[in-house]
């Protein structure tokens, strides 16, 4: 967690999407930016060079303030997934509350997928993070595309994890909201159960998330 | 904005305030223009509604009419511009609120995406600046075990060539025991079978010596009396018939020579090991190679199978300074070998001689050969395709060992079911002709 001001009745939340380079994680920032309301979010802040896609990163901020006054921002934030980026991602990962994974379906980028995986736990340990107990959801994204690893062998190669797994096209925005959701519960429940934010701040659950993920018209 | 502070460790994503983001003097020229323009005063607040710069004239007052508009960061409002107009100029003064909130609200935007790099540079510097020391402190860590190590190599080399001389030698030992043993079976038979014939022939001869000392009695006694030759004859004669005199002084001169060339045969026996086996003699010595091939030879013809045909074709060799003991050593396993290569219609030849200055020894056998597979192994120590217990693996290491020792080189041909020749190339110092 990035702070939590209990005077001032403030918590600032810090959620990554992490993944292989190329498999979407600034894509599902724009689908959110573009799918979701204003009312609920800031601006996308695209930290881009014209070297490098995502030489930095990308950050998005999500707002919510209860009717008690306890206000919820989230930073949501994606790290560069070169390999020679990983710095950067470290940097990143600090204090994060909640990571989402994106994984490229592809044929042929599962063992990118899983060597990021690897570097995603080490990095957290490194960090002093725990994946055990982190909210963490993983996303195959690009669905859209011809040469896919079909749905049934990803989620019998996921299913030992005990993840959850969502299929996404953040192109065509299918699954990014999903995903989104999947990552705010998680993220919600774990800090609720940390922090009462329910019984001492009444923050509820169902208010939250659809504060939050106000779909705009 | 200044990120001079030494040490500054920055979490991505710290919120900051606005004043940490725009600075007075950021915003002092906007405001100054603006008051230009009209309006009466100016002012930006932070989130807590105090000033951060404020310019112009007057105070709160009842008479100027307020414009208030927000300033975002990260989309939040965390600031307000104020501007301040007398009643009759806010008209014009609305817009012009609105253009600085949009000067000031672009200044707050690129300063914080200015800071947000400066946070991930600093941590990534900071990072890599920790890897290199970290990775510097493993340098030096092991450049010192290296000096270390540098320093005691010499001694440590030492120490290491010392105890494999040592396990060297003891190997050595071993072979020339297990050669030892080998030849004591053959060579206690051969020394056996003369003693039994000496033996028995002595037992013969005591049965002969038996029947003389009877004779020569009867001669003492028929002389002391006083008879005539003709009766001595006739007395003596049948005596001697009954005895079997002619044949016992005719088989007792056999069994002497017999015995006597038995003993010969041990005393060859002895004197052929003691030469192979060089007890008196150490190293640097100038031998002649085809007296060690045949002393080695006739140390081995004892334990050769019948029906065995061992060709020699030794030319003259110069005088090959070396220690003769190790060479014969070397000798006696590849001939043992060869002998070993068949069972039947055996023939190995063995031959040497000089040639553009070097001495060639080869041993050829006509039996079963090695397989292509094992041939590359065959000086690898401990290699045997023997029985368990019945080949030690180490004949042709140790030969080849010794071998390499005195300066030479042994090369190893055969192929499956024609035979196998070995061939020792010893270079001939200068001066040793």
């Amino acid at each position: 967690m990035i702070e939590f001001d209990e005077q001032q009745q403030r918590m600032v939340l810090k959620l990554v999407y992490y993944g292989p380079a190329l498999s979407g994680k600034t894509t599902n920032l724009l689908s959110l930016h573009d799918q979701l309301s204003l009312d609920g979010r800031g601006e996308l802040m695209l930290l881009d060079t014209t070297e490098d896609r995502t030489i930095y990163f990308d950050l998005l901020p999500f707002f919510y303030v209860a009717p008690s006054g306890m206000k919820i921002k989230i930073k949501v934030y994606t790290v560069p997934g070169q390999v020679r980026h990983d710095a950067t991602r470290k940097a990143v990962l600090q204090r994060a509350d909640g990571v989402v994974f994106v994984a490229d379906s592809q044929l042929g980028r599962m063992s990118v997928n899983f060597e990021s995986f690897d570097n995603l736990e080490k990095n957290l340990s490194m960090v002093g993070l725990s994946i055990e107990r982190l909210p963490l959801v993983v996303q195959f994204n690009k669905r859209d595309v011809a040469d896919v690893v079909p749905e049934e062998e990803i989620l019998r190669a996921w299913e030992p994890t005990g993840l959850p797994v969502v299929m996404a096209s953040a192109l065509n925005g299918s699954g990014v909201l999903e995903t989104f959701g999947k990552i705010l519960e998680a993220t919600f429940d774990s800090m609720n159960a940390r922090y009462g934010l329910t019984a001492r701040f009444g923050v509820e659950r169902e208010t939250f998330l659809s504060g939050i993920m106000k779909v705009s018209k | 904005m200044m990120f001079d502070t030494p040490n500054l460790t920055f979490v991505v994503g710290e919120e900051k305030r606005l004043a940490e983001i725009i600075s007075p003097a950021e915003i002092e020229p906007l405001l100054r223009s603006l008051i230009k323009a009209g309006p009466v005063w100016a002012a930006v607040l932070d989130e807590d509604g105090l000033p951060i710069c404020r310019h112009g004239d007057g105070h709160q007052s009842d008479t100027l009419q307020e414009i208030r508009q927000s300033l975002l960061v990260e989309g939040e409002p965390r600031g307000t511009l104020i501007v301040a107009s007398n009643p009759s100029q806010f008209q014009a003064a609305e817009p012009l609120a609105l253009l600085a909130r949009d000067a000031l609200q672009l200044t707050v935007n690129n300063n914080l995406k200015r800071m947000l790099t400066t946070e991930i540079h600093t941590s990534v510097v900071q990072e890599s600046y920790e890897q290199l020391v970290g990775i510097n402190r493993n340098l030096a860590e092991s450049e010192r075990r290296y000096r270390e190590l540098a320093l005691s190599l010499e001694q440590k080399v030492e120490e290491r060539t010392n105890e494999l001389q040592k396990a060297y030698g003891k190997i050595l030992q071993q072979e020339k025991l297990a050669a030892v043993g080998g030849l004591a079976a053959g060579m206690a038979h051969e020394i056996n079978n003369p003693n039994g014939f000496i033996l028995s022939n002595l037992t013969t001869f005591k049965k002969y010596l038996g029947r003389m000392s009877e004779m020569l009695g009867l001669y003492r006694l028929l002389a002391s009396k006083d008879i005539s030759s003709e009766q001595l004859k006739l007395m003596t004669e049948a005596r001697w018939r009954e005895l079997k005199l002619d044949f016992v002084l005719e088989d007792a001169q056999d069994l002497l020579s017999q015995s006597q060339q038995g003993a010969e045969r041990i005393g060859k026996i002895v004197a052929d090991l003691k030469s192979f086996s060089h007890v008196d003699e150490t190293s640097g010595v100038a031998a002649d190679l085809n007296l060690e091939l045949k002393r080695t030879l006739s140390v081995m013809n004892l334990n050769m199978a019948p029906g065995t045909v061992i060709v020699q074709d030794l030319q003259p060799l110069p005088l090959f300074a070396c220690n003769p003991g190790l060479l014969s050593q070397a000798f006696l396993n590849i001939i043992q070998n060869a002998l070993q290569s068949n069972d039947k219609g055996l023939e190995v030849r063995i031959s040497s001689k000089c040639e553009d200055g070097e001495i060639i020894i080869a041993v050829a056998d006509n039996g079963r050969g090695i397989p292509a597979d094992n041939l590359t192994r065959v000086f690898e120590p401990f290699f045997t395709t023997r029985d368990v217990g019945s080949g030690t693996g180490m004949g042709l290491t140790v030969a080849r060992d010794i071998v390499h020792g005195v300066g030479g080189n042994m090369e190893i041909d055969s192929s499956a079911g024609l035979g196998t020749t070995v061939t020792i190339r010893l270079p001939l110092k200068d001066g040793s002709v």
